[in-house]
């Protein structure tokens, strides 16, 4: 059965759960910087923002990386790193509209979201059900469109408030 | 380190230096973490009477959890521990927010501040760096601007604590604001901060956190959590806030309204968490770091003439203290007060305890004009409210001075009775909204409590029973389902006694309260085996809970050296000598007589002394704390066995 992710920021309390469960699950130890999924957080206004690899249609990181390292499943969507040709450039980060990749802290290589290969780990931990794993259906996924474009609408005001 | 990351970080803001010590290994079995090794600092420190609230060697100690940056559900308070400056007595103010995860992950687990600064001054800390860099450009403004700054130089994903104009002026309601909008209000920690002149302290932090048993730890972590899915008060303190309880608490004609001379108000909707959502008032329901609750409420005004204030809550407390309490009946008129109240850094128990008990020394002519800024206080009067709030925060004129004293001071100045509607006990804390008069249990934890009357030192919640799982700790403790019910006075020591060592615990991991006090997802029991899971240290439940009581008995040794007896460990006047209004308990009261009753039995269970209330020698040396018995040996102050 395919699945798909939805990600609603309006549900989204800040509480960085998921960034925790997923640096629990993917590197045992806690850090949100290690979360392949991230929350980008204004304290005044109150807003959390999720931030992550959407599997999308253009995946742009692809081509991005000069070395051929990221590769990606065409049925799923999921982007693996071949972890022996990244160099760490950090081109994929910037080519990503949806600024769902990060560099890990350490190791410089890209964090890319994997759905956990189909059971996401993070979903698990979000109580007030901002994110959730569902069946897929025409109907969600242009729901998940919408979602992702509030988000980045989102991001993209609280950035230029930033700068 | 597991669970820890093993550092104390030392600050000297007067002689600019920090310094890094190792979290001792003892510790970390005899206290746990935050507020408990916090009491363990403040007494190596401070235990020297002369040393007051505003003395350059009192300290401030800042401590996330045990389990503070993990995925354990609501595990990310802050714990604060000063010689507080409202009763001069020992003081630990507890905030949400996420600026204590941020300090473990910058790899610490208490930051303890030593000294005065010359000049205003604020700590910045990124990792291993550590400064005290100038706070010229921060010093007066309110909490939104230094915020704002802060983030400006140290980076948007910095975190932030600080206080606000109220704490720059020593005023004792006012509140350390942390996160912008969560608060370590009570007590007037704040005022410790001003008088340091410290202004705020900015961190940002790399480093993760381990745990000896990551799988395990996972599991405990996960039956929290579901615990507290399937929790009815935690799912209706996501939905509605804390205020989600007015309504009910207004039922019971317990909602204190007018300085406790009413407990029910005839349309308390518009108070109510429901009226936020429902009037279109509520944004956005906001977390603590790691809260799978989200309690917290950011609420903002988009129409009229108020259109544009936005602020975090009103939680319960505020709509207690700033809305029936002073007559305000009506959701924008609090959600005013309370943008107010967090953008000056003022506690709103403490503002609304002060306001309210002005209107009232107004009414009764034991105030003029002149004594009121030339304000016409009364009930229900919002503009006037607003003003006093503001003279409150940066004592302006004769009212500002007069209350931002606090009432302890204020009640002495005014004279004419006026502490008999002071709603405050000896010690000098201003009254959470809690009616103690029909729950008997809260009446002797707010009796006991070592800072103060509220309920922020232990909860009694369970009590009421309320929830199959209330009732369920309620038998555990006293052995009978029957005793689920507030008016008894039976089995109340035995219910604070547990409360007090489960509240301190709960804090020591860094858990917020509500997710073993006022809902059950936490607990002793689950609470010792995550501890083990996350740091290796196995406790048994009992070994556990033994470490809150040491604790406590530690809190309350702090507070023999400055002079405690069993006198301070009583009720405000009114509650005494006057009964509930109205209702079902109308005519209910707390005595003398009843209290001392439950006082007996409770000073009996912690093995201290009944007639002094200090703990006894071989008490203290049973839990370990025989430095503590000398050292109370010293002054005198040890009860003849």
């Amino acid at each position: 059965m395919e699945k798909l992710l939805l990600v609603d920021m309006d549900k989204c309390t800040g509480c960085k759960q998921c960034s925790l469960a997923c640096s629990l699950t993917k590197e045992d130890l806690f850090d949100p910087a290690r979360g392949r999924i991230k929350i980008l957080k204004r304290e005044d206004i109150a807003l959390g923002v999720q931030l992550l690899c959407e599997q999308c249609e253009a995946h742009p990181c692809i081509k991005a990386c000069p070395d051929g390292a990221l590769s990606r499943d065409t049925k799923t969507g999921i982007i693996t790193v071949d972890m022996e040709i990244c160099t760490q450039c950090g081109s994929c980060v910037e080519s990503c509209p949806y600024h769902g990749i990060r560099s890990h802290p350490e190791t410089g290589v890209p964090l890319i979201c994997n759905l956990c290969k189909g059971d996401p780990y993070c979903v698990k931990h979000c109580v007030p059900g901002a994110l959730l794993w569902v069946k897929r259906t025409d109907e969600l996924f242009t729901q998940k469109k919408k979602l992702r474009s509030a988000r980045m609408a989102a991001y993209k005001d609280i950035k230029k408030e930033v700068a | 380190m597991y669970g820890h990351q093993g550092k104390i970080l030392h600050v000297d803001i007067g002689k600019r230096k920090s310094w890094v010590e190792e979290l001792p290994e003892e510790w970390r079995k005899l206290y746990v973490g935050s507020r408990g090794i916090n009491a363990r600092i403040l007494w190596d420190y401070c235990k020297d009477p002369e040393i007051t609230w505003d003395d350059p060697r009192n300290i401030i100690i800042f401590a996330p959890g045990a389990v503070t940056g993990t995925t354990a559900p609501a595990s990310g308070r802050t714990s604060v521990t000063t010689v507080g400056c409202t009763t001069g007595l020992y003081l630990k103010s507890n905030t949400g927010g996420h600026w204590g995860a941020e300090l473990k992950y910058a790899g610490y687990d208490h930051l303890v501040v030593h000294g005065v600064a010359e000049e205003p001054v604020y700590i910045h800390i990124q990792d291993d760096l550590v400064e005290v860099l100038d706070a010229k450009k921060l010093w007066g403004k309110d909490i939104i601007k230094t915020d704002k700054l802060l983030k400006k130089w140290h980076g948007d994903d910095s975190r932030g604590l600080y206080i606000g104009p109220a704490g720059e002026n020593l005023v004792r309601a006012a509140s350390i604001q942390c996160s912008v909008y969560h608060a370590a209000g009570r007590g007037g920690g704040a005022a410790v901060m001003g008088k340091k002149k410290l202004k705020a302290i900015s961190v940002k932090g790399t480093h993760p956190i381990q745990v000896k048993d990551p799988a395990k730890f996972a599991k405990i972590a996960e039956e929290m959590r579901e615990n507290l899915r399937a929790d009815s008060g935690a799912q209706g303190l996501h939905q509605f806030g804390t205020s989600a309880s007015v309504a009910g608490v207004n039922e019971l004609h317990a909602f204190p309204g007018k300085n406790w001379q009413t407990g029910y108000t005839e349309n308390v909707y518009p108070l109510t968490g429901q009226a936020l959502v429902s009037e279109g008032y509520l944004k956005r329901r906001v977390a603590c770091f790691g809260c799978t609750i989200a309690c917290h409420r950011y609420s903002t005004i988009d129409k009229g003439p108020n259109a544009g204030i936005a602020s975090g809550g009103p939680e319960y407390e505020t709509f207690g203290a700033l809305g029936n309490g002073p007559g305000i009946i009506n959701t924008e008129g609090v959600l005013l007060a309370n943008e107010m109240c967090n953008r000056l850094g003022l506690d709103t128990i403490t503002a609304g305890g002060v306001a309210q008990w002005a209107i009232e020394s107004y009414l009764r002519g034991v105030l003029t004009k002149k004594d009121t800024n030339g304000l016409d206080l009364g009930w229900g009067k919002l503009p006037e409210l607003l003003k006093v709030i503001e003279a409150l925060a940066l004592r302006k004129g004769k009212l500002g001075d007069l209350l931002g004293d606090g009432l302890k001071i204020a009640t002495k100045k005014i004279g004419h009775d006026s502490y008999k509607w002071a709603v405050m006990n000896a010690k000098g804390l201003e009254q959470s909204n809690v009616e103690t008069r029909s729950a008997k249990a809260y009446s002797l934890a707010f009796a006991v409590n070592p800072r103060g009357n509220d309920h922020l030192m232990t909860e009694t919640f369970a009590e009421f029973g309320t929830s199959p799982e209330a009732v369920a700790v309620i038998e555990k403790i006293t052995g009978s389902k029957k005793w689920a019910s507030p008016h008894f006075t039976e089995y109340r020591a035995e219910i604070v006694r547990w409360h007090e060592d489960c509240y301190e615990i709960t804090e020591a991991l860094g858990f917020c309260v509500f997710t073993s006090t006022a809902a059950f997802g936490v607990n002793p029991e689950n609470m010792a085996r995550l501890y083990a899971a996350a740091t290796g240290i196995e406790l048994t439940e009992e070994e556990m809970m033994r470490t809150g009581r040491r604790v406590c008995t530690l809190e309350k040794a702090f507070n023999v050296t400055r002079g405690a007896t069993r006198a301070h460990d009583n009720l405000p006047w009114r509650l005494m000598n006057e009964g509930a209004a109205s209702g079902p308990l109308k005519g209910a009261m707390n005595s003398q007589k009843e209290l001392d009753g439950m006082l007996d039995r409770y000073y009996e269970l912690h093995e201290w002394d009944k007639e002094t209330s200090w703990p006894k020698r071989s008490t203290l040396e049973k839990l370990g704390l025989k430095d503590v018995a000398d050292y109370l040996g010293k002054l005198k102050k040890l009860p003849k066995e």
